[in-house]
């Protein structure tokens, strides 16, 4: 249904299709929608399910980015900005936004969660995941440990401030100077 | 780093507290300083996306993408509950807390809080947080202090009825992974200290009584109504 688009391959090719599939959007071609969802969905729908830990949830927020998308689309300027990175703001805006409307009502009368949360990914292994050609992975192995975990652990799953301290075992304040101090030096490094 | 460059990266990290992180979303359309800065972080951490790994959605997510577009105007779906397949509760019958809220029982929180903080400065303790544990919208129940030194007491407000063979119990989440932790058994409404020990304890930390067997709840976990429940706040 989409062919006419093409696939989306890899690379500056890849920014440059999504820069135009979200200007078809714009002009209400639902066929450049579909492009973008098949290209994107599975990898958003990975990035979703870290941050809110269930599945199906994770289509929730997945669906609402899509919608957000396509009403959207007309105000992406792609002199302004990147595409992708448009579409991984929408999709985590949304994805936080549903997390902590959770955390608000976890403690209520509900039931126990059927289905049971995903584990927490090691943030070590995140970060080895990283390409080593690009400067991110190097400067977040420049981090003292600590450090790294909480910038890491923060972006990936959306833990909160006491969250990290839990997570990585340590009073709330050490896991607030972890996050700044990984910053600073992040800033540092990266420029 | 500035410290404009420091809300901007914690707002990317979506660690500042929800009227902080309001704020920078209200200035980001008439702050281009801000927003760059924003952008910037967003460029920096972005890569960190690509570690997830991809998953197959299921085949309904786009006929749902799709028929919410012919819906027309955006119409986010409705935060779905945990237990998903529980069957819908009515409105207004045990419906989740933070939706019965009321602006009501935010003033009342505010005042008590207030109020509270002012009375135990003049007995030369002040509390660093507060939470006001409510009943159904406005009705508060007791009340949590935590101070500098790492006490933490629970404050009764109200005679809560206590069935024989049964016991109040306090609990505290601070992760949704970890689950709700117990802080205290009670078999009456009294004041009492709250074992938080090597527990971790922070601003908009969820604390809530339930009622449950004597001895306390069998499974570690709230099997009881709730009798109230509140998030802490720092005092002034």
């Amino acid at each position: 249904m989409a062919a006419h688009h093409g696939t989306v391959p890899t690379g500056d090719g890849r920014e440059a299709d999504l820069a135009r599939l979200l200007a078809a959007c714009a002009r209400g071609d639902k066929s450049a929608l579909r492009a973008l969802y098949d290209a994107e969905a599975p990898a958003m729908l990975g990035v979703a399910t870290r941050l809110l830990r269930r599945r199906a949830v994770a289509e929730d927020a997945v669906h609402d980015a899509f919608v957000k998308i396509w009403n959207g689309a007309a105000g992406f300027d792609p002199a302004r900005g990147n595409a992708r990175s448009w579409i991984y703001a929408i999709l985590r805006h949304r994805s936080l936004d549903m997390l902590r409307a959770q955390s608000r009502e976890e403690l209520t009368d509900t039931p126990i969660d059927e289905e049971e949360p995903l584990p927490s990914e090691d943030p070590e292994a995140v970060v080895a995941r990283l390409s080593d050609r690009k400067a991110l992975r190097h400067c977040l192995e420049q981090l003292a440990p600590g450090q790294r975990r909480a910038v890491v652990l923060a972006f990936v799953h959306g833990l909160t401030h006491p969250e990290l301290a839990g997570r990585l075992d340590v009073p709330l304040g050490t896991a607030k100077s972890w996050v700044r101090r990984g910053v600073l030096s992040l800033r540092e490094c990266l420029g | 780093m500035s410290d404009l460059d420091l809300r901007a990266s914690h707002y990317l990290l979506g660690l500042l507290d929800p009227a902080e992180a309001a704020d920078v979303e209200a200035r980001l359309a008439t702050d281009p300083e801000l927003a760059t800065a924003v952008a910037t972080w967003r460029e920096r951490l972005g890569e960190l996306d690509t570690t997830a790994m991809p998953i197959q959605p299921s085949p309904a997510l786009w006929d749902r993408v799709e028929a919410s577009l012919a819906a027309g105007p955006p119409q986010p779906v409705p935060l779905r509950r945990p237990a998903a397949s529980a069957p819908p509760r009515p409105a207004n019958d045990r419906a989740p807390f933070w939706r019965r809220m009321t602006g009501l029982a935010v003033a009342a929180c505010l005042l008590l809080a207030v109020g509270l903080g002012v009375q135990s400065w003049r007995f030369e303790r002040t509390p660093t947080m507060v939470a006001v544990l409510l009943a159904g919208a406005d009705r508060p129940v007791a009340v949590v202090n935590t101070f500098r030194d790492g006490r933490v007491e629970l404050v009764p407000l109200e005679a809560l009825q206590v069935p024989e063979g049964r016991a109040l119990q306090v609990w505290t989440l601070w992760d949704r992974q970890v689950g709700p932790r117990s802080v205290a058994v009670l078999d009456r409404p009294q004041t009492a200290r709250l074992r938080l020990d090597d527990l971790p304890l922070g601003q908009d930390q969820l604390f809530e009584i339930t009622l449950e067997p004597a001895g306390g709840s069998p499974t570690g976990r709230p099997t009881g109504p709730v009798l109230g429940i509140g998030r802490t706040k720092g005092a002034l």
